[in-house]
């Protein structure tokens, strides 16, 4: 049985919903820009391709239909290329990439396009159309709650304080600003057209932001607490894709492979604090990698908020020094369908820049779920 | 006929012009001149647009106006004049460099336009001197006042040369478009408005000084009592901008002949030399003759003493002449105080300089009494207030205290007053000593000109119903800030009744300040405290029967507001079939300040209202979701064109930019909306989101608790709101009628009258005009 491989990963720039370089882009647009670079970047054969699996937290609106299959269309892959479009809300790209890895697994295909996409200026958090069960949500407040009280709850938890939260948000700035300066990711970022732009690189980063201008923010969510808008994920508009191929197929076309796909796992927890999600699934991830943490040289936590990524590591005793090298989503922007193929890809392509040899991505997932993949340097 | 324009002169007074321009839906080019080493030649012209767009009160009526502003310079761009008809010239105030500005317009502007000055100190024949009489002919002076949207006055000059058409052109463009009331000024010095305003304040200020008046004192004496601004004098100083006032006293003393009454009145007043160079300039500044100290931590208010130049804590004025004034001003400077003896001082000076200057100012007393009212925001003119006092008594007065006596006023009390009806007309002294009808221009209908000559066809204490004309009969509101009441209901409802059998339509508009503040709060209270709960019901259901009898009347009813028209006033609006509203018209559901809902059908408009057009999002959250948002902030719009925005008003609806204007082109409006064969709107169906949509509110709400921008109670009555606009316990399967929504309406605002911190919120805006946040 032939493992399965990232073999490409690249992104759009990244940019502030509702203000940023890509609030008038379409998102369809925008992940099938992304798309077609991949298939570029990579040299795989259109005709080759299984499936588009494209996730999404909030596929209605420009997003809605099966959007994955009208990308593909957009993108002008070939007709016999399928689309689906799944949500696992935040966690929904790296989803992507655990399906292609089971569907090459149980040879149900040989190379598929893991992408991942979100405009959060043009459909909003919640969607258009906000109707919970009144049942569930009087039974159980979490089942709705919103991300950044669930990041109050987790700061409170852990005592997190809000000095530790502002600091992790400066060096994830001064983390994405260097790797910028050094030009670290202009290899996976494809340029997008916005009217008559041409948009090249991210816009989320704050290079001057300081632990002095953070401490000046007001509390974004609860007025007794600690967490602020600087030590939030903001609101983002952008797109991602990975190439997933099996080992053999990988070779046989010549591809370069950035990492084997090791293990996964996705677990549930209690909603009110899902930011600690990616604990239970990365212990899960490595025990059937059969690995400990640290065992692991590369490790991509999705930065929801400060206070989330701060309590998984301590719980999973993850070195910093070994976390987001090239920055996170408090600085880079957390779209969040598109995340999880961003740092999936980031984390094989990590490996090979690093020459390591282990590496793991994970997140936490609105509801209350945490998802992880341990990647191997092929 | 002005279809461009162009303003020179991107400062204060300049832009504001230009943002007017913008509101009357003309496009204009802004000009200024080049900044020294400026990147961006039209720099200042562009800063002053994005100023418009920050500066509060808004100087435009919507933000989309101030795409019509095109920024430029006066070096690259006078080449656009080609195609402008109407060039405002708003430089600083120096003759040489508004003549070069001229020189420069001549050749480059188009033949025929018409070039204004907007000097209010430089007269037109310096302006005109030496330049050919092509310019003379197609120049005048238009002097508007600060702030130019918000004050109503635009006074206009013509020269012996100006072209009569010129000056009708503008005067009309004036009138119909910018909404301004229009004065015929003369050539003299400060024009009509601030000849008088200037003397007036000049007087208040030494007259306080001679009769030892703390700053308290005169302001508690100058204001409302006179029927002056309620600033008084001292706080009006501290507004304009103390450094204002040599400039303004200087080229008023320079121009004016040496026998002015205002030279001999002027004086030199260190103290205010002082403060200036101290930075003490008024609000603007550090402080003016009232000042926030913030030394200590705490924000006490203080005021200056006139005498030693030292501030104290400011304390309030108590007057018994500020009482009396309550019955009238002859009571006011009858009174034996030092306020009586104050404002008598002021007056008798100020009323027959006033009576001194017609016709050197203007052509008649008109001219003088609109003048003051719309430029100095004076309740009464100088001639209405001394009708009100008496020309008689008050001749005999001055005769008494031997002061000299204007001709114009002693034939004045010789006639018995300025003005006096005859056979329901208004009439004016004219300067002939004989007694004038005053004529309004075409297309301005007044209530208050209507009610001289007849009677109400209908009245009660609160509302009265008047025969306009043509068929077509005007509700008048007139209870205490025209809040509704079950008399105003009741005489709604008869309107109704009558207009259908005996009339053609009916326009809903009076002639207060504002157009209604809403249902009175305070019989609601006291029927709450006395546990009156069905007399509460009763009114809800009543107002949503007369609304519902308002909206489907067989008729055309146009609702004709200005001012505000929050609460159960917008709902008024709401259920016109047609809108003619002035264009200063701030509408509301503001219900949520008092702790309810809106009650009399304003939640169910709203989500009517926002039903998705076809280009909107779908599904049964858009509409509820815009409707909550505007109720439950209780949004008010600035404007009648920010009231379309937020669909208190529809795209079809007009908007008058001249209050004058109003009620005939209401009348117009349901005139022509007869003739067209009107029939009531068709009774919409609703698909709403039933449970889930309140949840769904709800969950944004406890968000907005958490972060402490909704506090405690707002959370219920957020909660008692959603579950009106999300349809109560209905399915989105399903339609429902708009009765369907205003029992929920009528069942959520009886919840919440009953609860203590309702209750609480109502006595709070009772007792301090302010929203409670409990």
């Amino acid at each position: 049985m032939s493992k399965a491989v990232i073999a490409g990963y690249v992104r759009s720039p990244f940019h502030f919903a509702g203000k940023g370089a890509l609030t008038k882009v379409r998102p369809d647009d925008l992940a099938a820009t992304v798309v077609k670079g991949l298939i570029q970047k990579t040299g795989v054969k259109p005709d080759d391709i299984e499936d588009l699996i494209l996730g999404c937290a909030f596929p209605e609106g420009e997003q809605g239909l099966n959007v994955a299959r009208l990308i593909g269309l957009i993108a002008g892959l070939p007709q016999s290329v399928a689309g689906a479009t799944l949500n696992r809300f935040c966690g929904s790209s790296m989803q992507g990439i655990h399906m292609a890895a089971g569907a090459i697994a149980m040879g149900a295909g040989q190379a598929f396009i893991c992408a991942g996409l979100e405009s959060m200026t043009r459909v909003p958090m919640m969607g258009f159309n906000p109707m919970p069960n009144p049942a569930l949500a009087e039974k159980m407040k979490g089942a709705y709650m919103s991300m950044g009280e669930t990041a109050e709850n987790v700061a409170r938890k852990y005592q997190i304080g809000r000095k530790e939260q502002e600091e992790f948000a400066v060096r994830s700035h001064r983390l994405a600003t260097a790797a910028r300066q050094a030009g670290k990711f202009t290899n996976e970022i494809i340029p997008i057209e916005a009217g008559k732009e041409k948009v090249v690189s991210d816009g989320c980063i704050r290079e001057e932001t300081s632990l002095e201008a953070l401490a000046g923010l007001k509390p974004a969510f609860d007025e007794t607490g600690t967490v602020t808008a600087g030590t939030s994920s903001p609101l983002t508009d952008g797109a991602s894709a990975c190439l997933v191929t099996s080992e053999d197929y990988a070779k046989a076309n010549g591809l370069k492979v950035l990492a084997r796909i090791k293990s996964s796992a996705v677990v549930g927890c209690a909603p009110e604090i899902m930011g600690i999600g990616p604990v239970a699934a990365t212990e899960r991830a490595l025990k059937r990698a059969g690995l400990t943490i640290k065992d692991i040289d590369i490790i991509e936590l999705n930065e929801a908020f400060s206070s989330q990524a701060i309590a998984c590591m301590r719980d999973l005793k993850i070195d910093l020094d070994k976390t987001n090298i090239d920055g996170g989503a408090i600085a880079l922007g957390h779209p969040l369908g598109a995340t999880g193929a961003r740092i999936t890809g980031k984390a094989a392509a990590l490996l090979q820049r690093e020459s390591k040899q282990f590496a793991l991505a994970t997140q936490c997932i609105g509801g209350g779920q945490g998802i992880a993949t341990i990647l191997e340097a092929a | 006929m002005i279809a461009r324009a162009c303003v020179v002169g991107a400062g204060v007074m300049g832009s504001g012009i230009a943002a007017q321009i913008a509101n009357a839906g003309v496009p204009v080019l802004l000009l200024d001149i080049v900044p020294k080493d400026a990147a961006d030649r039209s720099a200042i012209a562009k800063g002053a647009i994005d100023k418009l767009l920050k500066a509060d009160p808004a100087p435009l009526m919507s933000r989309s106006a101030a795409k019509l502003i095109t920024p430029g310079n006066t070096e690259d761009d006078l080449g656009q004049l080609a195609d402008v008809d109407w060039i405002v010239e708003a430089i600083i105030e120096r003759a040489d460099l508004k003549q070069d500005l001229y020189r420069k317009l001549e050749g480059r502007r188009k033949t025929g336009s018409i070039v204004s000055s907007n000097t209010s100190t430089i007269p037109l024949a310096q302006l005109t001197a030496g330049l050919p009489d092509s310019f003379a002919r197609d120049f005048c002076i238009t002097h508007f006042f600060n702030p130019p949207r918000y004050m109503r006055l635009l006074e206009v000059v013509g020269g012996p040369k100006t072209r009569a058409d010129a000056i009708e052109t503008i005067a009309a463009f004036g009138d119909v478009m910018l909404g301004k009331t229009i004065v015929r000024a003369k050539d003299t010095p400060g024009f009509v408005a601030n000849r008088i305003g200037v003397y007036w304040m000049q007087a208040a200020v030494t007259a306080a000084l001679d009769l030892g008046l703390t700053v308290e004192e005169a302001d508690s004496i100058m204001g409302r009592p006179i029927g002056a601004p309620k600033t008084g004098i001292f706080g009006l100083l501290d507004l304009v901008g103390l450094d204002l006032m040599p400039h303004v006293d200087q080229s008023m003393a320079a121009s004016l002949k040496p026998d002015d009454p205002y030279v001999k009145l002027r004086r030199e007043w260190p103290l205010l030399t002082r403060m200036i160079a101290e930075g003490y300039t008024g609000r603007k500044g550090k402080g003016g003759f009232y000042r926030l100290n913030t030394e200590g931590g705490q924000r006490v208010k203080e005021s200056i003493d006139l005498k030693t130049g030292a501030y104290a804590p400011s304390r309030d004025a108590r007057l018994d002449s500020a009482d009396a004034a309550k019955s009238g001003l002859k009571t006011l400077v009858s009174h034996q105080d030092k306020g009586g003896r104050y404002a008598w001082s002021v007056l008798s000076r100020l009323l027959c300089y006033a009576a001194s200057l017609v016709p050197e100012i203007a052509d008649d007393i008109l001219a003088v009494d609109q003048a003051m009212k719309t430029g100095f925001n004076f309740k009464r003119g100088p001639f209405e207030m001394i009708d009100q006092m008496g020309a008689t008594w008050f001749v005999e007065r001055l005769r008494a205290e031997k002061m000299a006596i204007p001709p114009l006023l002693d034939g004045a009390a010789e006639a018995g007053g300025f003005y006096r009806v005859d056979d329901g007309r208004l009439n004016y002294l004219g300067t002939d000593g004989a007694y004038h009808p005053v004529r309004r221009p075409e297309g301005v209908l007044l209530l208050s000109d209507i009610k001289l000559g007849a009677k109400p066809i209908l009245r009660n204490g609160s509302a009265s119903l008047w025969d306009i004309g043509d068929g077509v009969a005007c509700l008048e509101f007139h209870s205490k800030m025209n809040a509704l009441d079950a008399d105003s209901l009741a005489l709604m409802k008869q309107a109704l009744d009558h207009v259908g059998k005996n009339m053609k339509a009916l326009v809903i508009h009076n002639e207060a300040e504002n157009f209604s503040v809403g249902a009175n709060v305070g019989l609601a209270l006291f029927a709450a405290n006395v546990g009156l709960w069905p007399m509460i019901d009763d009114l809800i259901g009543q107002g949503q029967a007369v609304m519902k009898a308002v909206k489907y009347a067989p008729f055309p009813v146009v609702a004709a507001p200005s001012g505000m028209a929050l609460g159960g006033g917008c709902e008024t609006v709401l259920h016109a079939g047609a809108v003619q509203a002035h264009a200063e018209t701030y509408i509301g559901l503001v219900e949520v300040g008092v702790g309810v809902v809106p009650g009399w059908g304003g939640c169910k408009e709203m989500l009517v209202r926002n039903q998705p057009g076809p280009r909107d999002a779908k599904g049964p959250m858009p509409p509820v979701m815009q409707a909550f948002e505007t109720i439950s902030l209780a949004k008010v719009a600035k404007s009648a064109a920010e009231a379309k925005e937020l669909k208190f008003l529809r795209p079809g609806d007009g908007i008058t930019m001249n209050r004058d204007r109003l009620l005939a082109d209401a009348k117009a409006r349901a005139l022509k909306l007869v003739a067209e064969g009107y029939r009531p709107p068709f009774p919409p169906e609703l698909r709403l989101p039933g449970p889930a949509g309140r949840t769904g509110l709800n969950l944004a709400v406890h968000g907005f608790a958490l972060q402490g921008k909704a506090k405690p109670h707002d959370v219920v009555v957020s909660d008692a709101l959603a579950e009106v606009l999300s349809g109560g316990r209905t399915d989105h399967t399903e339609t429902v009628t708009e009765d369907h929504v205003t029992k929920l309406e009528r069942a959520a605002f009886m919840k919440l009258v009953k609860t203590d911190a309702t209750l609480a919120r109502m006595e709070h805006m009772l007792t301090t005009g302010k929203p409670l946040r409990n």
